[in-house]
């Protein structure tokens, strides 16, 4: 099993940071640089971004952990191309990861964005879905309301096995969980003209001694400073988002709009968990006791659209 | 009293089966459907939304559907008919709660368990008095100053007010002493002798 545990030692030596190790190949005309990393996830997105984006090729050979979030951001690295160019993913050599891939779906998507090096694992359904039961939701593509009916419907179906027997959420709780869910995922279809991703996966973390669900919801569409520029004044990418998640603010003057994010905060709050938006080239994070990292974060690397990490523990 | 069973509305409308009353856009479409048949309803109807095989309800919906419904209501659009909902569990409550709450509005509610309550935002004096209509079933303003011990001007206009906020029906009655305006719960079918109104409210 892909378990947070299982690299708790390596991702603390590491610090969230990946190895980054320059190659140059002299086979080919035009030297250029190879990445090799340990782990993909939104502690290694910003590096992600940098060397992934304009690079022709993704290598994640030594790629050992990958989590929802690492799954969508490569997807909407790649989707930003405009090119029309497929990249080559060089896939990890791990044959759990690549199991982990397989069952989170990551290569229905995959054929349309990337050429894939190796081809596509051949990999038994039967022995994947078995294997991997603290899938949540697949990394999923949203473009329409329907498809959030279908996270929804998918969610409840596994909402028992994951959310009441490892969260020890009830059943009003699960509703909220839900609805957070619901929420998050319309602001996509609400704001971007393009596709955006979502994914769920429950982890153990070894040194909380407890489950953790991870959800990652990505899109790129225009962003919160721009959403909202045309109403309010704002200093920056960070102010949109603290004016979003905080005081509602909304695109749109009608007095019922804006619930959606304020609303997921207090959930997050409520159930101890970690949130952090992503957006143009600033991070907010509301960061509980028993996690780590900065609470705002600006001059990022611009990135359009939002993405979105939460974290959830058991109770 | 008409009852509007919401999980049927879905299915007529959305035909994907999910019986989940999620993002914006379902939300237009159930309310395009209501107001639809609302319309064809006759004056002083209550129309009773029935909740009982819906899952969740999230803010974006509940906005869309019970704020927008009661804004329009109150502002005549539908004509003289009143607007209740049934069967709500708690978490369908609170999301609903949310969205009436942001446009100061509020509307009755019998809840899966633990009976009727206020849902949204009403001034405290408001709810004291809907809570005597709860409990009498119907009141005039002479009543209710009796009851409560106000000034007539006061007590005729809290239950105006009631009557504006579509909380409380109003029917003219001829008796003895003339014509008076009796005030009456919109809530008959589920009202139990003895109950009150659980009051979910903010001054």
């Amino acid at each position: 099993m892909i378990h947070e545990d299982y690299y708790n030692g390596l991702n603390r030596l590491l610090e969230g940071i990946f190895i980054l190790i320059c190659k140059f190949d002299f086979c080919s005309r035009n030297a250029y640089n190879v990445t090799y990393m340990l782990q993909l996830t939104e502690d290694s997105f910003e590096q992600s971004l940098q060397y992934f984006r304009n690079s022709s090729a993704m290598n994640l050979t030594d790629v050992t952990f990958i989590d929802p979030y690492g799954m969508v951001g490569l997807l909407e690295i790649e989707l930003l191309r405009k090119d029309g160019i497929q990249k080559t993913l060089n896939l990890p050599a791990s044959d759990e990861v690549l199991k982990y891939l397989e069952r989170m779906d990551f290569f229905e998507f995959t054929d349309k964005y990337f050429k894939l090096e190796p081809s596509r694992p051949l990999l038994s359904e039967k022995y994947l879905r078995s294997c991997y039961s603290d899938v949540l939701l697949e990394i999923t593509a949203i473009e329409k309301s329907d498809d959030i009916h279908f996270i929804v419907g998918r969610v409840k179906e596994r909402a028992y096995s994951i959310l009441a027997k490892n969260l020890h959420y009830d059943e009003t709780t699960i509703d909220g969980f839900i609805v957070a869910l619901s929420e998050l995922c319309q602001n996509i279809v609400e704001h971007s003209d393009n596709r955006g991703f979502v994914g769920i996966q429950k982890y153990y973390f070894n040194n909380l001694s407890k489950n953790v669900v991870k959800i990652a919801v990505m899109d790129l569409g225009i962003g919160f400073r721009k959403s909202l520029s045309e109403r309010f004044p704002l200093r920056g990418d960070l102010d949109a988002i603290e004016m979003a998640l905080f005081y509602g603010a909304s695109r749109y003057s009608d007095e019922g709009r804006g619930h959606g994010l304020p609303a997921v905060k207090r959930f997050v709050h409520q159930w101890d968990g970690k949130l952090s938006i992503r957006s143009g080239a600033a991070r907010l994070s509301i960061i509980p006791g028993w996690a780590r990292g900065k609470e705002k974060e600006t001059n990022l690397f611009p990135f359009p659209g939002a993405q979105i990490n939460i974290m959830l523990p058991e109770m | 009293m008409v009852g509007y069973n919401l999980y049927r509305l879905l299915k007529e409308e959305l035909k994907n089966g999910s019986n989940d009353l999620v993002t914006r856009q379902t939300g237009q479409i159930i309310r395009d459907r209501i107001e639809r048949d609302i319309a064809k309803e006759s004056d002083r109807m209550v129309i009773a939304i029935d909740f009982s095989e819906i899952g969740v309800i999230d803010y974006s919906c509940s906005d869309e559907i019970i704020a927008k419904l009661m804004s329009r209501l109150l502002s005549g659009e539908y004509g003289d008919k009143y607007i209740v909902l049934t069967a709500l569990n708690e978490n369908q409550k609170e999301n609903i709660e949310v969205a009436l709450e942001r446009k100061d509005l509020a509307v009755i509610a019998e809840m899966r368990e633990n009976g009727k309550i206020l849902v949204g935002r009403l001034n405290n004096y408001l709810v004291e008095t809907l809570d005597l209509i709860f409990q009498k079933g119907s009141i005039t303003a002479s009543e209710l100053s009796d009851a409560l011990k106000l000034p007539a001007n006061t007590s005729g206009t809290r239950l105006l007010n009631l009557h504006k906020k579509r909380l409380a029906k109003r029917v003219s009655e001829r008796r003895s002493d003339g014509t008076v305006w009796v005030y009456s719960s919109l809530t008959d079918m589920f009202v139990s002798e003895d109950s009150e109104l659980g009051v979910m409210s903010s001054g």
